[in-house]
């Protein structure tokens, strides 16, 4: 494989983890703005973590995640009695306060005469533990595409046990869920708390393969991309996040001419698209139907209907 | 600054209380228009009147253009469709002017060249007396409009009921898209008096003018016209003071800080009131 | 003067009204009763012009309004008074009276406001409140007053007495009579089977989409339209 192909591989992996974050979100009803916060979060923590303390990017990684699904775990408690709207903008104001802190903070050590750390708009360089361990890029793609496939495998399991349906049944009706007994201020903290470190393993991953990153890189246009994907792929399955990643960084960087119209071409798209399908391309409808065909079985039109 | 802030509010708050759907595309819809602007400017050497003109025109289109593609189409109850369609496009506007504008930053013409006025001790830049005098102007011409007119009664009909509004024989869907472009027309007004104090335009106006509309008509509360005026006053005070005291970037990060402790506290707005309970009631469908 | 002719309504792939036909006579009360989910609603919503019927046909005065707008409906002499009223609940009493003649383009609408107030005296005390304060009572007569304001020919009722104390309910049959005593046609959507066979010059029984009787208040005894009207008949499928 060349190089320009593993890097957008890489790439769509790296922004899957964010998509799917938001997409988590979406399902317990929620429309956050501010996934890039904990995206940001994931990066740099664990490039701090490598970087400044000469920690393994293994130990990072979970150490990043926990920093970042605590972040947003507590942002999660206090937007509680938060909805629709009012969420959405609170999460992007909290996205837009700790990237902007980003960009006002400079803290450096002195890693083998050098300063290490972040420096404002300057960003988070020499995060060399991928150089320093002589893993190439195509050892990340491996990395990425293994833990993508952990996590998808664990978004499968979820929605089929109770956590699942205690999501979706959030998600469709706040109030239906409580009267069923379902305790849904700590399922909302939880479902934030993971939708944070779901993010954060993207953005540890981004900041190990870039080896520098910038406040910039987690502005509100990764958040709303992460929440695009959600809604071009499609709701009704775990699949469609990453359906939408791979029609924006897969498809559309691609073809060589769309390159200088390519986010008119994407905007196009998704707006055409939202007419159409405003649940995505595999909603829960069309999900629903393919695993009938997939066993084999004719669709019967009312139970698809159902939804 | 506040009171252009509040103008941007206003628009903002027109569109959010007719539709109860958010518009991201509002700030890119003027930057659309600000470099419609400066672009008769660079052109043709226009006066103030033309290029003012030709910005709230470039805006009203670029937002006629949005309200079709991202409101119009998608079909109800799907209000978050509406809101990812309207930044799918705000990509396409910014994408559009950028390729149309490749250097980027431009020169905006001033409103003319103003001394410092002392003002009850304070100097005080007399653009920002008069963007004060415009906003509180347009303020009282939309008070006329919504509170005397039929288009206005319409507008109140629609943002209250669309099925009522529908029964009595309104056609919503021309009101909506009439609001919608005088929403965008107001943001231009105030987009152009923010541009003629600044001087200087980038394709990232856009992003800027979503956010402080936002955040002033979140500060303020929801669908409230009042609201929106004293949001983007407290912003305009807030951001000089953080400035001031802080820096450049704290002012912007103040801003935010602001909002986000406003929900949390007090997600109604400084004006929290009775008609609260029914934006959430809407906000639960979004 | 109204006439449907085998209109079928569906939302979706559910069709709610299967062919119905039924006719409203001018100067007439004429009642459409039946259990809930027969598409009482969806007839006048049809009739309306805010739901298109798939087939058959709505006549008006002899001009064919099957599938306009809701405005050029109104314009052409039929209001409604909806289901739940419906009144603007932020909106003066006096503004959403106003909007009741947003289809007029007249000058007379002042007077006509004025003439509310005098027909419904608890409104003219309440004029600049909002809507949303006014009891359930108020609001009933205030949605009627807001669709009496386009100055209809036919004034179509869903459901007046709906939720309303049995005093009210007697008071809002009573403006029923009034209005029709004095030229208004009137098609009139009821549960109040009682009530409604009191005032109704004819009336109709719509049973799961389709129309399963027709005809005057003394040709069905009360009990079996009661019965039909809550419950349905076996018969009918």
């Amino acid at each position: 494989m060349d190089d320009h192909v593993i890097t957008v591989l890489n790439n769509i992996g790296g922004f899957s983890f964010i998509a799917l974050s938001a997409y988590l979100l979406l399902l317990s009803g929620e429309i956050s703005f501010g996934q890039q916060a904990f995206f940001g979060i994931g990066a740099y923590a664990s490039g701090m973590f490598t970087a400044m303390f000469g920690l393994s990017f293994w130990i990072a990684l979970p150490l990043a995640m926990l920093v970042a699904g605590l972040a947003a775990a507590a942002v999660g408690a206090l937007t509680l009695r938060l909805r629709g709207l009012y969420f959405a903008i609170a999460t992007l104001a909290f996205a837009e306060t700790i990237r902007l802190i980003l960009v006002a903070t400079t803290w450096q050590v002195d890693v083998d005469g050098e300063p290490v750390g972040p420096n404002g708009s300057e960003g988070l360089g020499n995060i060399r533990w991928g150089f320093d361990n002589e893993y190439a890029p195509v050892d990340f793609l491996w990395m990425i595409y293994g833990s993508l496939g952990i996590v998808l495998l664990l978004f499968f399991l979820m929605e089929r046990s109770r956590l699942g349906s205690i999501v979706r049944t959030i998600g469709a009706d706040r109030l239906l869920a409580e009267t069923q007994g379902i305790n849904v201020t700590r399922y909302k903290i939880l479902v934030a708390g993971l939708a944070g470190a779901l993010a954060a393993i993207g953005g540890a991953f981004y900041a190990h393969i870039q080896t520098t990153v910038y406040p910039e890189n987690f502005d509100v246009m990764l958040g709303v991309h992460s929440l695009a994907y959600g809604l071009i792929g499609g709701l009704g399955t775990a699949v469609g996040p990453i359906l939408g990643v791979l029609l924006d960084v897969g498809f559309l960087e691609a073809v060589e001419w769309i390159q200088g119209y390519r986010m008119i071409a994407f905007g196009g798209l998704v707006a055409v698209l939202l007419i159409f399908m405003p649940r995505g391309i595999l909603d829960e409808r069309r999900v629903h139907l393919l695993r009938l065909m997939l066993r084999g079985r004719r669709p019967d039109i009312h139970g698809a209907a159902g939804h | 600054m506040g009171s252009g802030y509040a103008l941007l509010a206003i628009g903002f708050t027109l569109i959010f209380g007719v539709l109860r759907r958010l518009n991201l595309s509002y700030g890119p819809s003027i930057m659309v228009g600000v470099f419609f602007g400066t672009f008769l400017f660079i052109q043709f050497q226009a006066g103030w009147y033309t290029v003012l003109v030709g910005t709230v025109l470039g805006a009203a289109i670029a937002g006629a253009y949005v309200e079709r593609l991202c409101f119009w189409a998608i079909k109800k109850g799907a209000a978050v469709a509406s809101m990812v369609s309207s930044f799918a496009v705000w990509m396409q506007l910014e994408e559009g002017v950028t390729i149309a504008f490749p250097d980027r930053t431009y020169e905006f013409p001033a409103l003319g060249d103003f001394e410092l006025i002392e003002l009850a001790g304070l100097s005080v830049r007399q653009e920002h007396v008069i963007m004060l005098g415009i906003a509180a102007i347009l303020v009282f011409a939309l008070h006329q409009l919504l509170y005397r007119t039929r288009f206005g009664l319409a507008v109140r009909a629609v943002s209250e009921d669309p099925n009522a509004a529908l029964f009595m024989g309104v056609n919503t869907g021309r009101v909506i898209f009439l609001a919608f472009i005088l929403a965008s027309a107001i943001g231009g007004i105030a987009g152009y008096f923010i541009m003629a104090t600044e001087e200087v335009i980038t394709p990232k106006f856009g992003l800027q003018a979503t956010f402080k509309g936002l955040i002033a008509m979140m500060l303020g509360g929801m669908g409230s016209v009042p609201g929106a005026i004293a949001g983007g006053l407290l912003l305009g005070v807030v951001e000089k003071q953080a400035e001031w005291y802080a820096g450049a970037v704290w002012r912007d990060i103040a801003a935010f800080m602001l909002l986000f402790a406003f929900l949390i506290v007090r997600p109604g707005g400084l004006l929290a009131q009775h008609t609260a309970a029914r934006d959430l009631a809407a906000l639960r469908r979004v | 003067m109204l006439e449907i002719a085998d209109i079928v309504t569906s939302y979706g792939k559910i069709e709610a009204l299967k062919g119905v036909s039924l006719s409203v006579a001018p100067g007439e009360i004429t009642c459409l009763l039946g259990p809930n989910g027969a598409g009482k609603t969806t007839t006048m919503m049809t009739v309306a012009g805010l739901l298109k019927p798939r087939r058959g046909s709505i006549t008006f005065e002899d001009r064919n309004i099957t599938g306009r707008d809701p405005g050029h409906i109104v314009r052409s002499g039929i209001a409604l008074v909806p289901e739940n009223r419906l009144v603007f609940p932020d909106m003066s009493v006096h503004d959403n009276l106003r909007t009741g003649a947003y289809s007029r383009s007249d000058n007379e609408i002042e007077d006509d406001i004025d003439r509310m107030f005098e027909r419904f005296p608890r409104l003219d005390e309440r004029q600049l409140q909002h809507a949303g304060t006014l009891s359930g009572g108020e609001q009933q007569m205030l949605a009627v007053a807001r669709a009496l304001m386009a100055r209809p020919k036919l004034l179509l009722m869903d459901e007046p007495s709906l939720g309303l104390a049995p005093m009210i309910v007697e008071e809002i049959f009573r403006i029923i009579r009034d209005l029709n005593a004095e030229g208004t046609s009137i098609f009139l959507v009821e549960q109040n089977v009682h009530q409604a066979l009191k005032v109704a010059h004819h009336f109709y029984l719509l049973e799961q989409g389709r129309v399963t009787f027709g005809g005057s208040p003394g040709d069905l005894e009360e009990d079996e339209v009661i019965q039909r009207a809550y419950l349905g008949s076996a018969e009918t499928t």
